[in-house]
């Protein structure tokens, strides 16, 4: 089923590799489940794509932040995306970071994909893959020790098991059969709901805790495809000197609150901040709460409709509800 | 830096409850504080003198003054501390008087608060800048929004200073609700008789332009230079030849036009001159009745017209005027009374409103001046006027007083009598509410001499009885239900927003009020005066009221626009948004929420863009900074560093 999609992406690259400049999609990396991008510019590199549940990344990024690929005038730029990949690509579109007409966009519906940290810790001590295969359902890993068959359930990203955007919002083209969403809609919020119901005090543990592991390595705010100011962050200016380098719990508080509010009302919940993090910490948890009460306060979804303003980027005085 | 604080007692309104000498004392321990004080008032003369001889005495670099608001005296010690050789924005106030002082009773704990204040303010004051303001030359033509009596009174004082000025006016002729009333109280003079003239003086004045039939498309720029655009409609009648004649209304075969001059009383023409006294006096083709424009034939205006002035392929035009100030004056519009079904108004056709029954009693209305059922033609005997219908009614969404329906009910209670000597005139109403020159005489006249009968209550049903109108309702000075049979029912509706209201003010970044009335900048001290400089209000748009008050802003609005352009420049103010453009990542997320267009892109070589603040524009609402995700964009004078060590401060 995997390769018959990566087949059938394959050959929709090669016929529109005369239009595009470059197409960023995903390749092997050092074993089966652990994909890479990659940016093919030249025919004989295509062969290198791949598609299956391990091509976890959000590849939107690149489209502003890689000065190589940045598509713009003259240059049409192809991407593939996954359901949640393609609201960063229509939030982008939303805030003028990109053109549409410069972009071609290579959808592909997807059912959820893995998280390798899940799969590791189910194989105890070994650490070396030979192989791995999804089927029915199931990951079957052959590995130094023996093999290990998984329900792909309990591996999937915390972000898929949530997820209700599975088919690309926006493409050009799709490669594969539409799927259906693991949750209903309603259902969106209710971790943060029940994480509400607790007592502060629990809730102030639970942050304490989990952000006192936080390393400000950054990579949650380098992952997101819509954290765009880049060297100019003020994480890590001190003039303004909105935080300071000391690693105080409140110095991380800051830098997380400054994080997501930077992203109330944009962020699309593509997961990628919370999938990169080392040390394990639900950063995007942060970012739900922020977006239960835009949908709340708004009836606004970031990465719909290229259409819409995001409602924090514009200045509507017949605004109600606040 | 070397800070001087004074702490003023205000006489004893602060010092009463504040320990100022301890305040004194403990800010005297701050890092860079090398002289504190204390004083009786620090703003009097003396007061001021005593902060200049400090800042010689000690070299200081900076001051804080620990007193009351800043809206009143931060000027006041600008100019002290600029008078002394410092920069006017090297000063910071710590507001200990309505923030402490006249809060709270507890001395031990206001005065921990002060000691509070007064370090946040050294503490911001420790990243304060010198700052300049600009200056920038003013366009002196003047633009008045609305044609109404305001907007007329307005654009002829400007004019008559011997300004250019702009007029648009949305409907076909000038005039405003004024020229559709009959006599006005409490003076009882033809409406038309005064406002006449002053129609006539705006088409012939030399430096005036009218724009009639014409909405404001856009406006951009800033005090002394704003551009608009304005929408002119099409007429489909070429104004500069048509004399005004009338001939195309007579001859015009669409006869079922509502005349909304009268108030849907009466019938116009599709092609038609709103009144005679009309200004400009312009026929105009209304397209949704004009066979011409439904069924594609008939032309016959243009057959008959003399001046062969009719222009069917006309489309809108849009042109751009340059003006340095804008007078808004647009008016009001009136509740709709179907409201309050119990009313009956719009099923009962002799349940009719107060400005229909002005054109009633004029005569140049629907029925010649004379008073008459608009059911049957008949003269009525028994008349009732009921007040506040959409006035003073949270219900309905109107909390608020008309101010104008009980002098008008009192004029037209009197007119009936006059023009129907047997009649008999009832009021319902709740309050009467007569407050200016002359008016309560005039509402006491009505009752006393006309023998107007007034009942303190609501209505609370009117419905048919034979050919006349039963009005039941409470009397609640007696305590009883009262029911009046009437000819004619008055419903004294109440003054909204004016259509559009909303829409324009958003367009010229002005505010307004949860009812859509613009908002003045302060409602005792500056009343003309909108939030944005160099946009004056002037009338009814800003709420309700006469046409005393809304002749006198008009003139108001106008002397405040003499006053800005006596200058050939204006001083524009440095605490504004700049841009570290090193930082900017050219989001545009600045530019989208700005809400005074204050904000566009700047090309640098090799085609890179950063964002340009238009400091004339910026009015330093910091909207920008807080959504600009670099911080790139600093409001100066309260920049996040300032406003950060203000809260490191607090919270040390
Ligand atoms: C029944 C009745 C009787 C009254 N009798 C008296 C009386 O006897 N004595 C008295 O002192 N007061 C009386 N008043 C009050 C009086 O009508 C107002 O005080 C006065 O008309 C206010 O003038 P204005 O210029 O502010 O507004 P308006 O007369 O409403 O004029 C506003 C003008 O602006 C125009 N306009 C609106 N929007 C736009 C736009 N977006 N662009 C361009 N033009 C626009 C309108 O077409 C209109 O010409 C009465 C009111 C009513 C309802
Ligand atoms: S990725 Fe994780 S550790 Fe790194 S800054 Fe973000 S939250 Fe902290
Ligand atoms: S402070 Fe910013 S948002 Fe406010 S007016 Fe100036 S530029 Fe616009
Ligand atoms: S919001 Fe900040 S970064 Fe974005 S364009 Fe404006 S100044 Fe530049």
């Amino acid at each position: 089923m995997w390769s018959e999609i990566t087949k059938k992406l394959q050959e929709t690259v090669q016929n529109i590799m005369p239009q595009v400049e470059a197409v960023i999609g995903w390749e092997r990396g050092f074993n089966e489940i652990r994909i890479k991008p990659v940016v093919i510019k030249k025919e004989g590199d295509i062969s290198k794509l791949v598609w299956n549940p391990f091509c976890v990344q959000n590849l939107s990024g690149y489209l502003v932040k890689s000065p190589a690929v940045i598509p713009r005038e003259g240059r049409r730029v192809a991407i593939c995306v996954k359901g949640c990949d393609s609201r960063s690509v229509t939030a982008l579109i939303q805030e003028g970071f990109l053109k549409r007409d410069q972009i071609f966009i290579i959808g592909i519906p997807c059912s959820g994909t893995v998280d390798w940290r899940k799969v590791m810790k189910r194989l105890e001590r070994s650490s070396v893959i030979h192989r791995a295969e999804i089927k029915d359902g199931r990951l079957m890993v052959e590995h130094a020790e023996g093999v290990e068959e998984i329900p792909l359930r309990e591996i999937l990203l915390r972000r898929c098991l949530r997820c209700v955007y599975p088919n690309p919002t926006v493409s050009d083209v799709v490669i594969g059969e539409t799927v259906s969403p693991h949750i209903e809609k309603e259902d969106l919020y209710k971790d943060v709901e029940a994480f509400e119901r607790k007592s502060l005090d629990e809730r102030r543990k639970f942050w304490a805790e989990t952000l006192s592991r936080c390393i400000r390595c950054y990579a949650c705010r380098n992952a997101c495809p819509l954290c765009i100011c880049q060297d100019w962050c003020i994480a890590e200016r001190r003039d303004p000197k909105w935080v300071t380098q000391k690693p105080t719990l409140k110095d991380i508080l800051l830098f997380h609150g400054i994080h997501a509010l930077h992203l109330a009302g944009r962020c699309t919940e593509c997961g990628e901040c919370e999938r990169v993090c080392p040390m394990e910490i639900p950063v995007m948890f942060i970012k739900e709460k922020l977006n239960e009460t835009t949908l709340r306060l708004f009836s606004y979804e970031a990465g719909i409709d290229s259409n819409l303003v995001p409602p924090l980027l514009t200045f509507n005085p017949h605004e109600t509800g606040i | 830096m070397r800070i001087g604080v004074f702490v003023c007692q205000c006489g004893t309104n602060i010092a009463s409850t504040v320990d100022t000498e301890r305040v004194a004392q403990e800010v005297k321990k701050l890092p860079d504080v090398v002289y504190t004080t204390t004083y009786m008032y620090t703003c009097s003369e003396p007061g001021q003198q005593e902060i200049q001889r400090a800042i010689e005495e000690h070299n200081l670099q900076g001051v804080v003054v620990a007193a009351c608001s800043p809206r009143m005296h931060e000027p006041t010690f600008r100019r002290a501390v600029e008078k002394a050789g410092l920069n006017r924005y090297m000063f910071e106030m710590a507001n200990i008087r309505e923030h402490v002082s006249w809060v709270s009773n507890d001395r031990e704990a206001n005065t921990k608060k002060a000691i509070e204040l007064v370090r946040m303010a050294v503490a911001k004051l420790r990243f304060n800048q010198p700052l300049f303001p600009s200056r920038v030359a003013i366009n002196k033509r003047v633009m008045v929004i609305g044609g109404g009596v305001a907007g007329i009174q307005a654009a002829l004082d400007c004019a008559d200073a011997g300004l250019d000025v702009v007029l648009v006016e949305r409907r076909t002729s000038i005039g405003g609700k004024m020229a559709q009333l009959d006599k006005t109280f409490p003076t009882i003079d033809c409406s038309s008789c005064i406002l006449g003239p002053k129609m006539v003086d705006v088409a012939q004045k030399e430096n005036i332009t009218l724009h009639a039939y014409s909405e404001i498309e856009s406006v951009s720029g800033y005090v002394g230079n704003f551009a608009v655009r304005v929408r002119k409609k099409a007429t489909y009648v070429d104004w500069k030849a048509c004399t005004g004649c009338g001939v195309c209304m007579e001859k015009c075969p669409s006869r079922k036009v509502p005349d909304e001059f009268n108030e849907g009383l009466s019938f116009t023409r599709a092609i038609n001159i709103p009144f005679p006294q009309a200004i400009p006096k312009k026929a105009t083709i209304n397209r949704s009745y004009c066979i011409y424009f439904t069924k594609g034939k008939c032309g016959i205006c243009a057959k008959v017209c003399p001046a062969k002035a009719i222009r069917y392929d006309m489309t809108d035009e849009v042109v751009t005027e340059e003006v340095g100030a804008i007078i808004v004056a647009t008016g009001y519009d009136l509740f709709d009374p179907s409201a309050y079904g119990e009313y009956g108004a719009g099923q009962y056709r002799d349940v009719i409103t107060g400005i229909q029954y002005e054109r009633i009693l004029s005569a140049s209305g629907p029925f010649g001046g004379h008073i008459k059922r608009p059911s049957d033609g008949r003269e009525p005997k028994d008349v009732v006027f009921i007040a506040c219908v959409g006035s003073r009614d949270a219900s309905v969404g109107r909390p608020y007083c008309s101010g104008v329906c009980c002098m008008y009910i009192a004029k037209q209670a009197i007119l009936t009598k006059d023009h129907i000597p047997n009649s008999r005139s009832y009021v319902f109403y709740m309050d009467i509410r007569s407050p200016a020159k002359n008016y309560d005489e005039f509402v006491r006249r009505a009752q006393e001499e006309y023998g107007v009968q007034y009942i303190r209550g609501r209505v609370g049903k009117i419905y048919p009885r034979g050919d006349r109108l039963v009005v039941q309702g409470m009397d609640t000075l007696l305590g009883i239900q009262v029911e009046v049979e009437a000819d004619l029912v008055v419903l004294a509706t109440g003054i909204e927003a004016s259509r559009g209201a909303r829409e324009l003010a958003e367009k010229l970044h002005i505010s307004y009020d949860q009812y859509g009335f613009f908002m003045e900048n302060h409602p005792k001290l500056r009343p003309v005066e909108t939030n944005t400089a160099g946009i004056y209000l002037a009338g009814v748009c800003q709420g309700p009221k006469d046409i005393p008050a809304s002749v006198a802003q008009g003139s108001a609005a106008a002397a405040k626009v003499l006053a800005l352009f006596a200058r050939d420049t204006i001083e524009t103010s440095p605490q504004v948004a700049s841009v570290t453009e090193r930082a900017c990542i050219a989001c545009g997320k600045c530019i989208e929420v700005c809400p005074y267009g204050a904000i566009r892109w700047k090309e640098l070589k090799g085609g890179v863009r950063k964002a340009e603040v238009i400091t004339t524009v910026c009015q330093g609402c910091g909207l920008c900074n807080a959504t600009c995700p670099p911080k790139a964009i600093q409001l100066q004078h309260a920049t996040d560093n300032q406003i950060l060590a203000e809260i490191e401060e607090l919270c040390a």
